[in-house]
């Protein structure tokens, strides 16, 4: 029986149109959510994580525009919405944490202004029951004396605790679907694992997610499967234990090289030489070709498709199949 | 049902806690400031007027007959010839006590509060009403132009109000003049009332005021529109770019309570800023407002008053104006107090 998909995105183009030119953002790419899963979104800044959940809340900001594709949710196309559609779906049904937790939430007003005006925006309760709710929701993402904290201001809270609002915000009106955008990047190590100690547990709420992040290492313990991202185009799809155990992909092999948590050996984690490419005139072909050790001839030729090398194993690279054959000799 | 009573517990404490950290602390901190500051400027203009010149001097100039004993009566009158701690510290007493003296020459010997209070009236009534529009319109208009940055109307928008910034009230008011007042004759030339109650149109002398602002404020209106819809637009600008507006955005919140909740409460902050100091700048540019429309205010009062070495109304307007400039200040700080938490909270 096939597992199913709360999300499906087929050929999502987002462009930024700039002065400088059209920047490629998202370029055609194709990924799914399961129910109840954790897909890990992977790859270096600048790839399009997110750029991708924007588009998914089609909250692109100006240049941007979301030129082509489908974003079905629950058999619905999130595209043909209204705009008063999407405000009930967003925050309600699809739930947003972003990037940087210092910024995310409004400095002028009190965090229980910010929770319960999301409650109250979803659901028909009194503004009593909306702050019940929200001290309930701190218990949740793990707050001591929430009757306190709710009434305090965003600069009054350290980064950690931030987030942990963020989070609660996020799940305050129980969203089918969580987009965590790096939820740990800006944070201090010790705080980035207790947050993803709690991501980790939110997994038993039974909702999806799209865990976005640059480093596997992050991943590693929280997503089920996991899709590699480089420059607008999804390289590698694959369950996450095939995904460390056997990558196919020169770049995903080059990202788990990068870990910086390397868990069996402490070896110092290596940087992928060169820089993500100029996404306004990205290379032709695989955009990784010139960066790719093991780039050919016709990789600057041809664009690779995303291609079933075994099963539930998806990979865009012409020479996957040969690297599958050798995979012991090319890898370290 | 013990979450019942969190609620209420948390409702309790946050009152406790909102009426310790209450804004009256910190007003009566900042009243505490202004203080010095007040007496710090009252001593720079007493000063500073007493070593311009000798204003008997210029009152008895043009009389050739006048004899130095008349001369040095007339100096002993006004108490000129005490020491100059001591003029101030006698002005300082009867200013406590609500007098800031008489006039030497404008409107003969009147007590220079009726002075000030009258013109600046004046000054007031134009100037507030010329804000008040100016705000009322631009505000939304940055706000529209930036929420639609280089569109037809951003650009058609942001193109008139730098070319509005550019042209000098005084120039903007003459070719007014010309144009209203001198060849259609709608509105009179200047001043703020007829002088005779039989030319009130309707015999109402309300609009006879309102026939005499209109000219005037409409013009102000205009040249402090252009500064403050750069302003909004461009505040504006950097507050929705901001990550808590993505993430009201991706709450589901209605783009009305993303612009006029979230939004423009950041973006105000700037605006109250210019609206502070546009107190201090209003009555340093009054004198050339009120001289181009030839409206009775304080501007054109303080002109008059130096040319004629006016002691006590230079001073009493200077003790006036100060005090304005500082009231708008504290009111500029609460108004940041209330809009911004940090302030408020540390
Ligand atoms: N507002 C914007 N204007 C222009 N380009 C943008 C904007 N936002 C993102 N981009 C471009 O889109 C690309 C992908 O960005 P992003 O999705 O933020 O990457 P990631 O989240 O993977 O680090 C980058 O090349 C970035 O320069
Ligand atoms: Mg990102």
């Amino acid at each position: 029986m096939a597992p199913r998909e709360i999300l499906k995105i087929e050929n999502l183009t987002t462009y930024f149109y700039t002065w400088a030119g059209v920047v490629k953002a998202v370029d055609g790419i194709s990924l799914d959510v399961r129910e109840g899963e954790t897909l890990g979104l992977v790859g270096e800044s600048g790839s399009g994580k997110s750029v991708t959940a924007l588009s998914i809340l089609r909250i692109v900001p100006m240049p941007g525009r979301i030129i082509g594709g489908k974003i079905i949710y629950k058999g619905e196309n999130l595209l043909e919405k209204t705009e008063d559609e999407m405000q009930q779906i967003r925050g309600k049904e699809i739930a947003y944490i972003s990037q940087d937790p210092a910024t995310s939430l409004n400095p002028v007003f009190s965090i229980a202004d910010q929770l319960t005006e999301v409650i109250r925006r979803h659901q028909n309760v009194t503004k009593e029951e909306a702050l019940k709710k929200a001290i309930e929701l701190f218990r949740l993402v793990e707050i001591a004396d929430p009757e306190i904290k709710i009434w305090n201001y965003p600069h009054q809270l350290s980064g950690g605790m931030k987030q942990r609002i963020a989070i609660a915000r996020a799940l305050s009106c129980q969203p089918n679907l969580l987009l965590a955008d790096e939820p740990t990047t800006n944070l201090d190590v010790t705080i980035q694992a207790q947050i993803l100690e709690l991501m980790k547990n939110l997994k038993k709420l039974g909702m999806s997610m799209i865990l976005i992040t640059h480093d596997m290492g992050v991943v590693a313990g929280v997503a089920d499967r996991i899709n590699v991202m480089y420059a607008g185009r999804v390289c590698e799809v694959a369950s996450t234990k095939t995904i460390f155990r056997n990558p196919v992909h020169p770049y995903s092999r080059a990202l788990l090289e990068a870990v910086s948590h390397v868990t069996v050996k402490r070896v110092q984690p290596k940087i992928i030489p060169g820089a993500i490419p100029n996404l306004i005139s990205p290379p032709s072909g695989c955009r990784f070709h010139p960066r790719c050790d093991f780039a050919a001839a016709e990789c600057a030729a041809v664009v690779p498709q995303l291609v079933e090398i075994e099963p539930e194993h998806y990979v865009a690279c012409i020479r996957a199949k040969e690297f599958m054959e050798n995979v012991k000799e090319v890898k370290l | 049902m013990p979450i019942k009573t969190n609620v209420l517990q948390s409702i309790l404490y946050k009152i406790k806690h909102m009426a310790k950290s209450s804004m009256a602390k910190y007003v009566l901190r900042r009243l505490l400031y202004l203080i010095p500051i007040f007496f710090g400027i009252l001593i720079i203009v007493f000063v500073s007027t007493r070593m311009a010149g000798d204003p008997v001097k210029l009152m008895t100039g043009l009389n050739p007959r006048i004899t130095a004993e008349a001369r040095e009566r007339l100096t002993q009158y006004y108490g000129l010839d005490q020491p100059l701690y001591y003029q101030f510290l006698k002005f300082v007493w009867e200013m406590l006590h609500g007098n800031l003296g008489n006039s030497y020459a404008i409107r003969g010997g009147t007590a220079v509060t009726t002075l000030v209070g009258d013109y600046a009236w004046e000054t007031f009534k134009l100037q507030l009403t010329a804000l008040f529009f100016s705000l009322l319109i631009a505000i939304p208009i940055g706000i529209l132009s930036a929420r639609k940055q280089y569109s037809k109307l951003d650009v058609t928008v942001t193109t008139t109000s730098l070319i509005g910034t550019c042209i000098p009230i005084f120039y903007m008011g003459i070719v007014a003049i010309l144009i209203f007042s001198y060849s259609l004759g709608w509105f009179p030339y200047g001043a703020a009332h007829s002088l005779d109650p039989s030319r009130y149109p309707f015999g109402s002398y309300l609009l006879d005021e309102l026939w005499h602002l209109f000219l005037p404020a409409t013009v102000l209106t205009f040249a402090e529109l252009a500064p403050v819809v750069l302003l909004v637009r461009s505040s504006m600008l950097e507050v929705l770019r901001q990550d808590y507006i993505l993430a009201a955005r991706a709450s589901g919140l209605s783009e009305r309570t993303v612009i006029y909740k979230h939004a423009l409460r950041n973006a105000l902050i700037p605006v109250v800023t210019y609206v502070g100091l546009y107190f201090g700048g209003m009555l340093a540019g009054a004198p050339i407002t009120e001289k181009v429309f030839n409206w009775p205010g304080v501007g054109r009062l303080y002109v008059e008053a130096i040319s004629k070495l006016d002691f006590p109304v230079i001073t009493g307007i200077t003790v006036f104006v100060t005090l304005m400039v500082l009231i708008a200040n504290l009111v500029t700080d609460i108004a940041y107090a209330y809009i911004d938490p940090r302030i408020r909270i540390e």
